[in-house]
C-alpha cells in the first residue's frame, strides 16, 4: 500500500527532498514577515507595547499630505529613472551592435557597465562629492560659463534640484542594465530582416521602426517592468544622497517608511504605509509574472 | 511584408554624394566609434572623479575652479585605512558575509533548481511563480519584522542575521537563474550515467553541475554583487562597528568626517575594487547572468 503511494508520488517525494530547504526559507523570511506586517499596520505600536487601533494607521495615513507627497514623488523618479534608463540603453545598445570591431565591443560594453556594479551608496557618495555647492559639477558649469562662481548652485540642498539629482545618479549608475539586455535582445535579430529591407531600400529609419523595435518589444516589456518595480522600492540613493531632504523635497515611499518606522518609532504606522506600497507593486509584479509564466510554458 | 511595402523609399533616400553606399557605411561606423567614445568619456567621469580625489589632499578639492588633475599626489586616504583596524575589520566582514551568501545560495539554490527542472510535481507553477514574486517584494516591509525577529531571538546586530536575510534575494534569483540552464541540458546524459551504476546525486555531480559551470559563475557573481553592496538591511540590523559592513561603513563616515573626501573616495575605490576586478576577468558570464536572470525569471 505504503509503496503504490510511493510510487504514484515518486516524482513529488524526490522533488520535495530537493525543495524542502530553499522554500522553508523563503516562506520563513517572506511570507510569515509579511503577515506580521499587516497585523501590526492595525496597531499602534512602538514595539514595546501594541494597540489594536483597526483601520486607524490607514485613515490617518488617507489624510497624510507627506504620505501622499512621498507617494508622489516615487512615481516621478521611477518614471524619469526608467525612461532615460531606456534612452540611453538602447542608444548605446544600438552603437555597440554597429558593424564594430569585435575586440573594441567588448571592452566598450564592458567599461560601460562599470557604474552598475558599484554599490548605490559608493555611487550616491561620488555624486553628493560633485554636487557640492563647490563641486566640480559647478566647477564645470562655472568654466563653460553657464553659471557664475558666485552664484553656485547647491544641487542637493535645493528642494527644487534634490530629486532630480538623485535621478540623475540613478540613470547614471543603472542605465548599463538596459544597455546589455538590449544589446542582447539586438543580436538576437535575425540578419536576413535587414537584409531584405536593404534589398527593399528601406532608410536606416525605417529600419529600426519597423523591424528593430517590433523585434525589441518582449525585452523592452520585462526590463521596463522589471525596472519600474526595482526603482519604485528603492532606498539606497535617496537615503544616501539627501536623506529625502531638504524639507521632504526628495522624499520617496521607502526612505519614509524608514524614517517613520525607526527614527520616529511609529511601527504601526509605518507599517500600514509599508502594506500601502506592498499592494502598488503586487499590482505591477502580477502583470510580470503572467508574461513570465506564458513564457515559461 | 512591412518590409516590402517601403520599397519605395529606395528613391526617396538622401543623395549623399559621391561617397556612395561603402563611403555612408563607413562615415557611420566611424561616427557609432566616435560616439561610443564620447560616451565612455561621460559615463567615466564620475568615476575618474573619484580616482583623483582619492590622492589628492582635502584643500584641493574643493577649489572653484576645479583641478582636473591632481596638484600634490598623496596616498594619506589609503594609508588612514590600511593603518587602520577598525577601517580593516568592515573589509574583512562585507567580503564574509557576501561568500557565505553565495555559497548557500549556490548550493541550495542548485537543490531546488534541480527539483523544479526535472521533476513534474504538483504545485510546481505555484512554486515558479512564489519565486518570481519574491524578486518584486519592497525590501523595506521586511525590514519591521525582521527588526523585531532578530531582536527576539537574539540575532540582531550580528553578522549572521545578515547572511540569512540575503538569502531572501539572493536565493530566488539563484534558483530561476540555474533552473533556466539545467532545463536545456538534457535528461539523457545523467540518465546515461545512472545506467552505469551512479546514484542520483552522484550523476548530478559527474554530469550536471561540471556541465553548467557557466551558469555556476554567473549567478555566483551576480549574488555576490548584491551581498557587497546590500545597505538598507544592514543599516537597520547592525548597530555596532565591529559588525559593520561596507557600504554602512561609507555612510558612517560620510556623517562623521563631512569635509574628508580624500578618505572617503580611497574607501569608495577599495570597496568597489573586488567587482570590477571580479567583472574584467568574468565579464563573459557576468554579462551572461544578467541576461539570462532576467529574461528566464
Amino acid at each position: 500500500m505504503l509503496l503504490t503511494l510511493k510510487r504514484k508520488y515518486r516524482e513529488e517525494f524526490l522533488a520535495a527532498s530537493f525543495l524542502w530547504p530553499s522554500l522553508t526559507i523563503l516562506v520563513a523570511l517572506l511570507i510569515y514577515p509579511l503577515i506580521d506586517v499587516v497585523r501590526l499596520s492595525f496597531h499602534d505600536s512602538n514595539l514595546q507595547r501594541e494597540v489594536w487601533v483597526g483601520f486607524g494607521n490607514y485613515i490617518a495615513l488617507a489624510n497624510d499630505p507627506l504620505f501622499w507627497r512621498a507617494f508622489w514623488q516615487t512615481v516621478v523618479f521611477t518614471f524619469f529613472s526608467v525612461v532615460l534608463h531606456l534612452v540611453i540603453g538602447l542608444g548605446l545598445a544600438l552603437l555597440l551592435n554597429m558593424n564594430l570591431d569585435p575586440a573594441f565591443r567588448t571592452v566598450a560594453r564592458g567599461l560601460l557597465i562599470v557604474p552598475w556594479l558599484l554599490a548605490p551608496t559608493v555611487a550616491g557618495m561620488i555624486w553628493v562629492l560633485m554636487l557640492q555647492p563647490f563641486g566640480v559639477l559647478n566647477g564645470l558649469l562655472a568654466s563653460l560659463g553657464i553659471i557664475d562662481t558666485n552664484f553656485t548652485i547647491s544641487w542637493l540642498g535645493d528642494p527644487s534640484t534634490a530629486l532630480g539629482s538623485v535621478t540623475a545618479m540613478n540613470v547614471w549608475r543603472a542605465f548599463p542594465f538596459f544597455m546589455v539586455m538590449l544589446l542582447a535582445g539586438l543580436q538576437a535579430i535575425p540578419k536576413q530582416l535587414y537584409e531584405a529591407a536593404e534589398i527593399d531600400g528601406a532608410s536606416l529609419f525605417r529600419q529600426f521602426w519597423h523591424i528593430t523595435l517590433p523585434q525589441l518589444r518582449g525585452v523592452i516589456t520585462t526590463i521596463v517592468l522589471l525596472d519600474s518595480i526595482w526603482t519604485f522600492r528603492a532606498f539606497d540613493p535617496v537615503y544616501v544622497m539627501t536623506g529625502g531632504g531638504p524639507a521632504h523635497g526628495s522624499e520617496v515611499l521607502a526612505t519614509a517608511i524608514y524614517f517613520d518606522g525607526f527614527q520616529k518609532l511609529k511601527f504601526g504606522y509605518a507599517s500600514a504605509e509599508a502594506v500601502v506600497m506592498f499592494i502598488v507593486l503586487f499590482i505591477v509584479s502580477a502583470i510580470y509574472v503572467r508574461r513570465t509564466m506564458s513564457n515559461q510554458q | 511584408m512591412t518590409v516590402a511595402q517601403y520599397g519605395a523609399a529606395a528613391h526617396t533616400r538622401p543623395y549623399l554624394g559621391k561617397i556612395g553606399i561603402r563611403g555612408r557605411e563607413r562615415l557611420i561606423n566611424a561616427a557609432s566609434y566616435l560616439l561610443l567614445l564620447i560616451a565612455i568619456a561621460i559615463v567615466f567621469f564620475p568615476l575618474a572623479w573619484m580616482l583623483t580625489v582619492s590622492v589628492r589632499p582635502n584643500i584641493e578639492v574643493m577649489r572653484m575652479p576645479p583641478e582636473w588633475l591632481p596638484q600634490v599626489f598623496t596616498l594619506e586616504g589609503y594609508r588612514k585605512i590600511f593603518a587602520s583596524p577598525r577601517y580593516l575589520v568592515v573589509f574583512a566582514n562585507t567580503m564574509v558575509v557576501s561568500l557565505v551568501v553565495t555559497a548557500l545560495s549556490l548550493i541550495l539554490g542548485a537543490m531546488a533548481a534541480y527539483a523544479l527542472a526535472r521533476f513534474k510535481f504538483a504545485g510546481q507553477r505555484a512554486v515558479l511563480m512564489f519565486l518570481i514574486t519574491t524578486q518584486m517584494f519592497p525590501l523595506v516591509l521586511l525590514c519591521i519584522p525582521y527588526f523585531r525577529i532578530f531582536i527576539a531571538l537574539g540575532l540582531y546586530d550580528t553578522r549572521t542575521s545578515l547572511i540569512v536575510v540575503y538569502l531572501t534575494f539572493t536565493l530566488p534569483f539563484c534558483i530561476l537563474m540555474l533552473r533556466s540552464y539545467f532545463i536545456n541540458i538534457p535528461r539523457d546524459i545523467e540518465e546515461a550515467a545512472m545506467v552505469d551504476g551512479c546514484s542520483r546525486v552522484g550523476a548530478i555531480f559527474r554530469t550536471l553541475v561540471p556541465m553548467s559551470y557557466p551558469a555556476f559563475i554567473g549567478a555566483g557573481l551576480y549574488t555576490f554583487l548584491l551581498a557587497w553592496n546590500e545597505f538598507l538591511f544592514a543599516v537597520v540590523l547592525i548597530e555596532s562597528w565591529e559588525n559593520r559592513v561596507l557600504t554602512m561603513a561609507i555612510y558612517s563616515l560620510m556623517a562623521e568626517f563631512v569635509t574628508d573626501w580624500n578618505t572617503m573616495m580611497a574607501f569608495s575605490v577599495l570597496a568597489s575594487l573586488p567587482l570590477v576586478m571580479a567583472f574584467i576577468f568574468l565579464q563573459k558570464f557576468m554579462v551572461q547572468g544578467m541576461t539570462a536572470g532576467a529574461l528566464t525569471s
